[in-house]
């Protein structure tokens, strides 16, 4: 028995068992199932990335745990502000809602699922704030502390967002995408109706073997390495495999003629260069059988103010500083804590177009 | 026929104690070869035990005049006499502190149950759960655990659409197909369970936040989240609040159970019910 979907009355009306709850509904309410998490994209996201908890958070750090749950509870019918994941879990309803309409029988769709550290204690706060923006979030875990590694296996997860650089950390050991997203003071409106999702190259889409060749041996032996390895597709990255679902539903809108006007579109924002060692990155994709929409190569140049005009819901990187390069412009950039970049500190150079500036 | 009842030393005489009879073929091994061992092989719900005791032992730390404690009483059902014996060595053998032991006839079990005060009985077979579940007498399933290993937590696993539905949405029921009988068991489920959470609820509020060697689950299996939600408040109303929250809607729950690894599980079958209309062709 499913109590919260679909049953169908003698005239054909729909209606969710839930409506049925009063009984004065005499109009059926209409709430789409969830689907099966094997046939999902199944995107999970902590607390802290789908809702502004800073001075939640901020509380929990100063005061500790028992102040914080105390908090939680006394603030339990105020609302949250949204966090920010939340304009990308917008864009992933308004992708499923085209989706339904040309495959209503399908189950490939997106699924958000809740996965929080947090206490259960704060979990009627959580679900009184989703109700009030109506987010079709029906699947959550509240952990209590313990890993949501588990969990995150336990839902074949896509794709995992959170606040906490340790857990995504180990989601990536564990081989699930995952990013860790922070809060901005800035942020620009992004598209209501379609999702934009831009990612970084190297070791994010790629293994990170070509960067460690840049860190340890330098620009020049970089170049020389890509060229003679251009045919030789690299090594799978992190989120290879999201890129690859969203390839997956794009392909689904194409097949109903919707090639132009997408509701899903991708990006690859690299410091390769087009001339260059961006050849290797595009053949690689090839061999995957990928693609993205869009390829910018800014060979090194700073990637904040292409972004700023992509207008992306989301932006993967490996290196903190592209994150806040992106941050400050407004984008929602999602730090990829993979790969040698995290091992040694960041070159940073002040001016990022000349010939030896780093190719990220 | 009276049960025979052989006390230990240790029998705690205390009103608010949590009684909590466990089958003696959970905590020890009882197949064939296995009898002719000196102490009893340890059973599949063994570790079971251990978690109890270091409830017990962080309670009377706490406060040594703590008398809400986990009161562990032993039921085996058509034993024979030499095992018997072999029961009752082998709990000594392992340190376990076992009240009472209550020896009886397969016929006698729930009743025995009833006349004992026993605030959750416990078993690792889902036959024998239901039948006390019937009778009216709290039961839940003793999970086997994966290793063995001791984990440094009880888990209490609450899984409970029924929890968040109300006593008129029970009744609705019938619209889908449940029988009166049924809607008569989902109610009597219900009810049962809430002295048990009222208990659990209160000895976990004896340790703090974090660092609790109790942990208190609730899952909803098929509803959506606001049946979770009102769920939450429902057992916040009798008393607890529990650590962790799940919402399935509709997902399958053993991959989240095995994740999880609860010692008690409570289940209020909802969603495994046997001859249901086929618009109810939810998997668990």
């Amino acid at each position: 028995m499913n109590l919260n979907h679909q049953h169908t009355t003698s005239k054909g009306d729909t209606y969710c068992l839930e409506a049925m709850k009063t009984r004065e509904h005499s109009t059926p309410t209409k709430k789409p199932t969830s689907p099966k998490p094997e046939n999902a994209i199944t995107i999970a996201v902590s607390s802290r990335v789908l809702f502004n908890m800073d001075l939640e958070q901020q509380i929990f750090e100063q005061k500790g745990m028992e102040e914080y749950l105390k908090y939680q509870i006394d603030h339990e019918t105020e609302l949250f502000k949204p966090g920010p994941a939340f304009p990308f879990i917008k864009a992933l309803e308004a992708v499923n809602a085209q989706l339904r309409d040309l495959y209503p029988e399908s189950e490939e769709l997106f699924d958000v699922v809740l996965m929080t550290n947090n206490h259960a204690h704060v979990g009627i706060r959580l679900i009184n704030s989703i109700n009030h923006y109506k987010l079709f979030i029906e699947r959550f875990c509240m952990t209590g502390g313990n890993s949501p590694i588990g969990y995150l296996k336990a839902y074949h997860t896509n794709l995992y967002l959170s606040a906490d650089s340790v857990k995504v950390r180990e989601a990536i050991e564990e081989g699930i995408a995952a990013a860790t997203m922070f809060s901005s003071e800035k942020v620009t409106q992004v598209s209501e109706t379609q999702l934009r999702v831009a990612f970084d190259g190297d070791a994010v889409l790629f293994s990170d073997e070509s960067e460690r060749i840049y860190k340890t041996q330098g620009l020049d032996k970089f170049f020389e390495h890509e060229k003679a390895h251009e045919n030789k597709p690299l090594d799978h990255g992190p989120l290879k495999g999201f890129l690859e679902v969203l390839g997956k539903l794009q392909r689904k809108f194409y097949a109903k003629g919707h090639r132009m006007d997408c509701p899903i579109r991708t990006y690859l924002v690299t410091a390769r260069s087009a001339a260059s060692s961006g050849s290797r990155a595009l053949k690689t994709l090839r061999a995957w059988g990928l693609e993205t929409d869009e390829a910018l190569f800014l060979a090194g140049a700073p990637k904040g103010p292409m972004l700023a005009k992509i207008k992306p819901h989301i932006f993967f990187d490996d290196q903190m500083f592209h994150i806040e390069g992106a941050a400050e412009l407004g984008t929602v950039a999602a730090h990829v804590p993979y790969g040698i970049a995290q091992k040694l500190p960041p070159k940073k150079t002040k001016d990022a177009k000349e010939t030896d500036s780093p190719p990220k | 026929m009276d049960p025979k009842v052989r006390n230990s030393a240790e029998t705690k005489q205390s009103g608010s104690a949590l009684v909590t009879a466990v089958s003696c073929h959970d905590i020890f091994d009882l197949s064939a070869h296995q009898t002719d061992y000196n102490p009893l092989p340890k059973g599949a719900a063994f570790s079971f035990i251990s978690a109890v005791q270091a409830v017990n032992q962080r309670l009377v730390k706490h406060n040594e005049n703590e008398t809400l404690q986990f009161e562990v009483i032993l039921l085996g059902k058509d034993c024979e006499e030499q095992i018997k014996s072999k029961i009752f060595d082998s709990a000594k053998h392992y340190g376990l502190k076992i009240g009472k032991f209550y020896f009886c006839s397969r016929g006698e079990f729930v009743r025995t149950l009833q006349a004992n005060s026993v605030k959750l009985f416990l078993s690792t077979d889902r036959d024998d759960v239901y039948g006390a579940l019937q009778a009216g007498v709290p039961a839940a399933l003793l999970c086997q655990q994966a290793d063995q290993q001791v984990q440094d937590q009880l888990k209490v696993l609450f899984s409970g659409d029924l929890i968040g539905l109300s006593e008129d949405f029970i009744d609705c029921l019938k619209d889908f197909g449940f029988s009166a009988v049924q809607i008569q068991n989902f109610k009597a489920a219900k009810g049962c369970i809430r002295e048990f959470a009222a208990l659990i609820g209160e000895m976990r509020k004896r340790f703090g936040c974090e660092d609790s060697p109790l942990h208190t689950i609730l899952i909803t299996v098929l509803g959506s989240r606001d049946v979770c939600a009102t769920a939450l408040k429902t057992l916040r109303g009798w008393g607890l609040d529990v650590d962790e929250a799940f919402c399935l809607a509709g997902a399958p729950r053993n991959p989240i159970l095995t994740t999880i690894q609860p010692h008690i599980l409570w289940d209020d079958g909802l969603h495994n019910m046997k001859g249901v209309s086929p618009l109810m062709g939810m998997s668990s």
